[in-house]
């Protein structure tokens, strides 16, 4: 098992990042009542942790007891029927998926599942809760369509169930679906707090760290703590005893980001481009999000500019991943912004070095 | 006109058959020919049998009557009447004035000689020394309506001998089938279209069917004639249907002539097409002698719209014959049909003679004609179809004139040099996009796989304007996906917009293309990519319980993607079912390879021929 | 009820004034709404205005005060936006309910009980065209025994015909004091305690949106009990820290390119909302008195396209670095425009 699923806080008294969340979580549940809630920040800050440790505090240990099923939906939309496969995650007491897997049906799949866990509503026997529990994962990933099915099954079931709803960041979720949640905030852990995880499993595990090795790690986690955890453990494996300046391994696709953004700097032309498009080509097949190569590859050209190029790179980034959205092939929106990026260095260098 | 009655022998019935001596099987001269169906509507409603005819001419009704009720006692409750055909009007001119003689036929004569000293050379060989003149088996390839069809039966009926053909039968439907059997109306098993063709095949090749049967009674020969080959869906069934025409090919004794409609330079993507390509050519390798048509000359198309206008008195004017014969494009079905058509039209004399009397047609229509000496004709001519590749050639090289020919005029809009273009060297890209039939998603995609080879090394500022344009054409497609079911047009439109965007985005561009070099066109390497993309994405999907171990939630693929498996593969825990994602990605890029070694050879050819 | 769905209820829905004279600050619409309760009889309605003014509490509590309990569900259609409002629900919904004839009007049990029904649709602006075509038939083919109500906040969604037939209603955006006075009523009702900079925060963070204040006084009240400060507001609401503002718009200002972007990853990380962050630095920007007209102009035009573009669906921390990019150059007094052509 990974250090991350092993040292994952189990209950909300265990967390050790977020604790004054934890702690009104607990109040909150405490009461009889559980309001819907919506988590939102970024990834790798623990939304889905404290998620779990909050079911476990509402639905005791059965929670934990989960089985992956893939289901199948047949959603009957007017003149036709649709039929939907999503994996799902389930307890007794709860139910938890990622509706946006399905792509622009995602609401039939929203509508549906709650209405099939309203009507197999649990007996409210002694001290066990009248409802269940549906965890909705990336809420801002959902088409706007969904979002609004979702506003009206949240408010014709409320009885019987509670959201819980989860997102990178909540101004892609509709203001109806935040103003019927309780939102919470989850920050990023600092990088204090990230060494201190880090102490923490390096002493559970039983590891010497040399001093300012776990700051490091930190620093290149960019506030992620999983992603902290992550290397952290690679780092055991490359290399034990540590010493205090060992490499940390990047991830391999940040690395190849890297490696395309030199080959940018050195040479401008058609032909660079068309080799660009194979390399970008390789990550996409691998499933890196393109929002995330463009953005990475904006991190590694602005390492390299000058103050005044800067800021329109940074600009035409932005203009070519609002437009990856709207579109449909991601290639054709980082290509433009690799070919407007080669033509602008061009002519820099141009004006620069005549 | 002659009465003319079929023998229809069910290809499933057994082989003892014995056929009636009461059939008289002289043959001769076929007057005029045309299939059953057609003329006997009630043949329609019966179950309809996969059937090879055998078509003959008989001036003794009731003698065929006879054979018929013979048959109905050897195909019970099977029935079929011979109707004799009224001599109709409104009978399609392509029928009516089919070739009865070598003479008549428009097909060049050369050829004629070719195909009918090939039969007679069949036909002469005893049988035991047919070995060593090679095969029995002629193909016939062309263009649809070269006259394929035409040319056979006219030989057969000159040289005197009996024609059997083998038609695709006409499509029974499972659930036709299932009625009718459920009604009881026959007792027939269903068998696919390509199970009956095989076991005709089977049966002509080890009993010679025909010659057993029917040539005791006539000194006259058999050729045997396949004319539809089955259709075939998929890659299994295809392999099948060759593998029974190699077998035919390499052990008949009958002659046989297998007709391959050639669809020319239709889309090389379908794999129809690509397949008749392979058969021929594994045909030819088992033995068989080929003759490739023609598109049939203008002047004999002319020759015989003309005579068949004296024929059916109809008077039209020689330019307009000429104008039909050069729209159709060598096909001569297709150009009487085309006058057929065109003397139906009752103000057709009115039309031409006095251009300004008919009110329907103003002023332009003194300029018709001249428009129709352009040669694209919407109104006879065959869809000037270009492919694909010869669309995106064009869109690629970018071929403009020297210099800017068309005189300003003075209100006329001045742009900026920099901005400015010369005049195409071809048709506006939207008309060239309509005769490709180019769907915009496609066309874009070829464009943006392709246009950077075609651009010049140092020009990145048109690279960019390039991508640029490609991606509003994006955008475009991409806006209200799946939103505007209800509004079709609508639709339309916006892809329209969209190709015009990509194909001009790359026209204007491109300002300063690559010196014109030699470059194939690729396949978008994007489909290959997006198809494994989601083929991976599934794959991470489901593995995304073992690769969290024992983690209790459902993470996100990107997540996934971005952390997981990196760390997963540093600590050498990859799994099983991951190797296996890697492996059949090699084993699609191996097809994607091949697949491009044919597109690119295809394309080839096109380029070099354009 | 049961004890769940008791202690849930939204406190919006709890303290929803159920008569038309407690409608705060609208005293014109009151005015006229009282008329029309003692004559018994009202033309069709548009209310417009920003939301939490009290539209569909107005439009509820007439229903209910014309109707009574007893007629109320079978005089008064409710569709709001969550509703499936297409053009077939036009057809048949509204009009099959419009199409019912009503008995004549006598007062039941002390209400006026006029012989026609009322529609209420709320949120009509998020109506289809073609829905609000389809309406206007009904609406004239069944006025006489048919009231319809529509609420909006954006009269200019509304097509013509359909506004040309209503009475219009603006609601104005309740003040200061109002908000408060009925934040402090709540707080009295719940036992709250509520200190004065937090009663401030809250009618600020509101911006005269009363139902919005009373949400995030409920979800602070959830999440942090009784005693309720001004920063447990803050973070209920959403709303970025005045510091967080300041930062990023300290580091456009200095015109330092790698400052900025520092400062926008750690907006990101702390999870704020961008679209939030923008709104905010708008105001920033707005209230400045030390940057020139031409580079506010500046400023909120990249504002308005990185909004657009959020709203789009593109990504929050390209989106923010453009707009603190953007401002820096605007502010610094770079050239807008990027080029080489000297």
């Amino acid at each position: 098992m990974l250090w991350v699923d092993k040292y994952r806080p189990k209950t909300l008294d265990q967390a050790m990042v977020h604790q004054d969340i934890a702690l009104n979580l607990k109040k909150l549940v405490a009461e009889q009542d559980c309001p819907h809630l919506l988590f939102y920040g970024p990834s790798g800050s623990g939304k889905k942790t404290l998620i779990m440790a909050l079911l476990r505090q509402i639905f005791g240990p059965s929670a934990e007891k989960v089985k992956v099923e893939n289901r199948n939906w047949k959603i009957d939309a007017g003149n036709r029927t649709i039929d939907l496969e999503l994996t799902t995650l389930s307890s007794t007491n709860h139910v938890e998926l990622s509706p946006s897997d399905v792509g622009f049906q995602d609401r039939y799949i929203v509508q549906e599942i709650i209405k099939e866990m309203a009507k197999n509503r649990p007996i409210d026997t002694k001290g066990k809760k009248g409802y269940k529990v549906l965890v909705l994962n990336e809420v801002d990933k959902l088409s706007r369509e969904a979002q609004h099915s979702l506003r009206r099954t949240m408010e014709k079931y409320s009885a019987s169930c509670r959201l819980i709803l989860c997102c990178n960041s909540s101004s892609k979720v509709t203001e109806a679906i935040r103003s019927r949640c309780l939102n919470i905030r989850i920050n990023a852990p600092s990088e204090e707090q990230i060494i201190k995880v880090l102490e923490f499993i390096g002493k559970k595990e039983g590891l010497q760290l040399p001093s300012g090795f776990a700051a490091r790690i930190a620093e290149k986690s960019n506030r992620s703590l999983r992603r902290a955890i992550l290397s952290f453990e690679t780092c055991r494996v490359q290399q034990y005893p540590f010493t205090s300046k060992q490499a940390i391994p990047p991830m391999d696709w940040e690395e190849y980001i890297s490696e395309i953004a030199t080959d940018i700097m050195k040479e401008q032309s058609p032909k660079r481009l068309f080799q660009v498009r194979g390399k970008v080509y390789e990550l996409l097949v691998n499933c890196i999000p393109p929002e995330i190569v463009l953005k990475r590859l904006l991190h590694e050209l602005l390492k390299k500019l000058d103050a005044e190029l800067k800021h329109e790179v940074c600009h035409w980034a932005a203009y070519y991943e609002h437009r990856m959205r709207l579109g449909q092939k991601a290639i054709f929106h980082i290509e433009a912004f690799v070919a407007k990026f080669m033509s602008i260095y061009k002519a820099f260098l141009i004006a620069t070095f005549g | 006109m002659g009465k003319r009655n079929t023998v229809v022998i069910s290809s499933s019935d057994d082989e003892d058959y014995e056929p009636s001596s009461r059939l008289k099987r002289s043959y001769e001269k076929a007057k005029s020919r045309s299939s059953v169906t057609r003329t006997n509507p009630s043949r329609a409603k019966k179950p309809r049998l996969p059937s090879f005819r055998l078509s003959k001419e008989s001036s003794d009704v009731d003698e065929v009557r006879l054979a018929f009720e013979d048959f109905n006692e050897v195909f019970n409750g099977f029935k079929v009447s011979a109707g004799s055909r009224r001599s109709n009007a409104k009978e399609l001119w392509v029928d009516k004035h089919k070739p009865r003689s070598m003479e008549e036929l428009a097909v060049h004569k050369k050829k004629v000689e070719e195909v009918k000293s090939w039969f007679e050379e069949r036909l002469r060989t005893p049988k035991y020394l047919q070995g060593d003149i090679g095969s029995s088996v002629l193909i016939i390839t062309g263009q649809a309506g070269v006259g394929k069809s035409a040319t056979v039966h006219a030989v057969a009926s000159q040289i005197g001998t009996q024609l059997c053909e083998w038609n695709a039968p006409t499509p029974t439907i499972w659930q036709e089938h299932v009625h009718n059997s459920s009604a009881g109306i026959s007792g027939i098993n269903y068998t696919s279209k390509l199970d009956e063709f095989e076991n005709f095949v089977e049966r002509v090749r080890k009993y010679g069917l025909i010659s057993s049967s029917f040539n005791g009674n006539s000194k006259s020969s058999i050729i045997l004639v396949i004319d539809d080959l089955p259709v075939t869906n998929g890659r299994a069934a295809f392999e099948r249907l060759k593998t029974c025409l190699v077998l035919l090919v390499r052990s008949t004794r009958v002659p046989t002539a297998i007709l391959i409609t050639d669809y020319g330079n239709a889309d090389s993507s379908d794999p129809n097409a690509r397949w008749l390509e392979e058969l021929q050519l594994s045909l030819e390798s088992a033995g068989a002698s080929k003759v490739l048509f023609n598109p049939i000359t203008n002047n004999s198309i002319k020759k015989t719209l003309s005579r068949i206008c004296r024929q059916e008195q109809c008077n039209v004017a020689a330019e307009e014959i000429d104008l039909i014969a050069k729209a159709s494009g060598g096909d001569i079905r297709h150009a009487i049909t085309s006058l057929q058509l065109f003397c139906l039209k009752p103000d057709v004399e009115l039309d031409l003679s006095s251009s300004n009397s008919t009110p329907s047609y103003p002023k332009e229509n003194a300029n018709e004609l001249t428009a129709f000496n352009g040669g694209f004709s919407s109104q006879y001519g065959r869809d000037e179809t270009l492919t694909l590749f010869h669309a995106l050639g064009k869109f690629l090289h970018n071929k403009r004139d020297k210099e800017n020919v068309v005189a300003l005029d003075q209100n006329a809009f001045c742009v900026r040099e920099k901005f400015s273009r010369l005049p195409f060297k071809m048709d506006s890209p939207e008309k060239i996009l309509c005769q490709a039939h180019g769907q915009s998603r496609p066309i874009t995609d070829f464009l943006h796989e392709n246009v950077l080879d075609f651009l010049c090394d140092e020009a990145m500022d048109d690279a960019w304007a390039v991508a640029s344009y490609l991606g509003d054409a994006d955008l475009l497609l991409a806006s209200f996906r799946g939103m505007l079911t209800r509004h079709s047009e609508t639709e339309n439109v916006l892809q329209s917009a969209a190709a015009s965007v990509a194909v001009r985005g790359v026209l204007y561009g491109n300002f300063h293309p690559s010196p014109s070099r030699w470059h194939a066109i690729r396949k978008p390497n994007l489909w290959q990519i997006e198809r494994s993309l989601s083929h991976n994405q599934n794959e991470m999907l489901r593995q995304r319980f073992m690769a969290g171990s024992g983690s209790s939630s459902l993470s996100e693929v990107s997540v996934i993607a971005t952390e997981y498996i990196p760390v997963l593969k540093w600590l050498g825990y990859r799994t099983s079912s991951g190797l296996e994602t890697h492996d059949s990605e090699d084993d699609s890029s191996q097809t994607m390879s091949m697949i491009d070694e044919q597109e690119s050879k295809i394309s080839d050819d096109d380029i070099e021929d354009w | 009820m049961a004890p769940v769905l008791q202690s849930s209820q939204p406190w919006v829905e709890k303290y929803r004034p159920k008569q038309v004279k407690d409608v705060a600050h609208q005293d014109e619409v009151v005015r006229v709404l009282t008329n029309t309760l003692e004559t018994a009889n009202c033309p069709h309605m548009l209310f417009y205005g920003p939301p939490g003014t009290g539209k569909t509490t107005t439009a509820l509590a007439i229903a209910h005060q014309l109707f009574g309990p007893e007629l109320y569900k079978s005089r008064v259609l409710e569709l709001n936006a969550s509703d499936d409002r297409g053009i077939n629900v036009v057809r048949t919904k509204i009009k099959d309910f419009a199409a019912v004839a009503v008995g004549s009007g006598q007062r039941q049990g002390g209400y006026p009980c006029p012989p026609f029904k009322i529609i209420i649709l709320d949120e009509a602006d998020s109506m289809t065209e073609d829905a609000q075509n389809a309406l206007r038939r009904t609406m004239e083919t069944y006025s006489k025994v048919t009231r319809f109500f529509f609420i909006c906040n954006y009269i200019s969604r509304i097509i013509e015909p359909l506004a040309s037939r209503c009475a219009k209603f603006r609601f104005k955006p309740l003040s200061e004091e109002i908000m408060s006075s009925r934040i402090l009523h709540i707080c009295d009702q719940e036992g709250l305690n509520l200190d004065s900079e937090a009663l401030s925060t809250l009618s600020s963070i509101s911006q005269g949106d009363l139902r919005r204040a009373i949400t995030y006084l409920q979800g602070a009240a959830r999440l942090f009990g009784s005693s309720i400060c001004s920063k447990d507001l803050i973070s209920v609401s959403g709303v970025i820290p005045q510091e967080v503002v300041d930062a990023l718009y300290a580091a456009c200002k200095s015109g330092n390119f790698d400052l900025a972007n520092k400062e926008v990853n750690t907006v990101i990380a702390e999870g704020y909302p961008v679209s939030q962050m923008l709104s905010q630095l708008f105001d920033v920007v707005v209230e400045a008195d030390d940057i020139p007209d031409e580079q506010k102009a500046r400023i909120c035009k990249c504002l308005a396209e990185a909004d657009k573009r959020l709203v789009d669906g593109a990504d929050e921390y390209l989106q923010l670095l453009d707009v603190a990019s953007n401002s820096m150059r605007a502010l610094c007094n770079m050239p807008q425009e990027f080029s080489f052509e000297s």
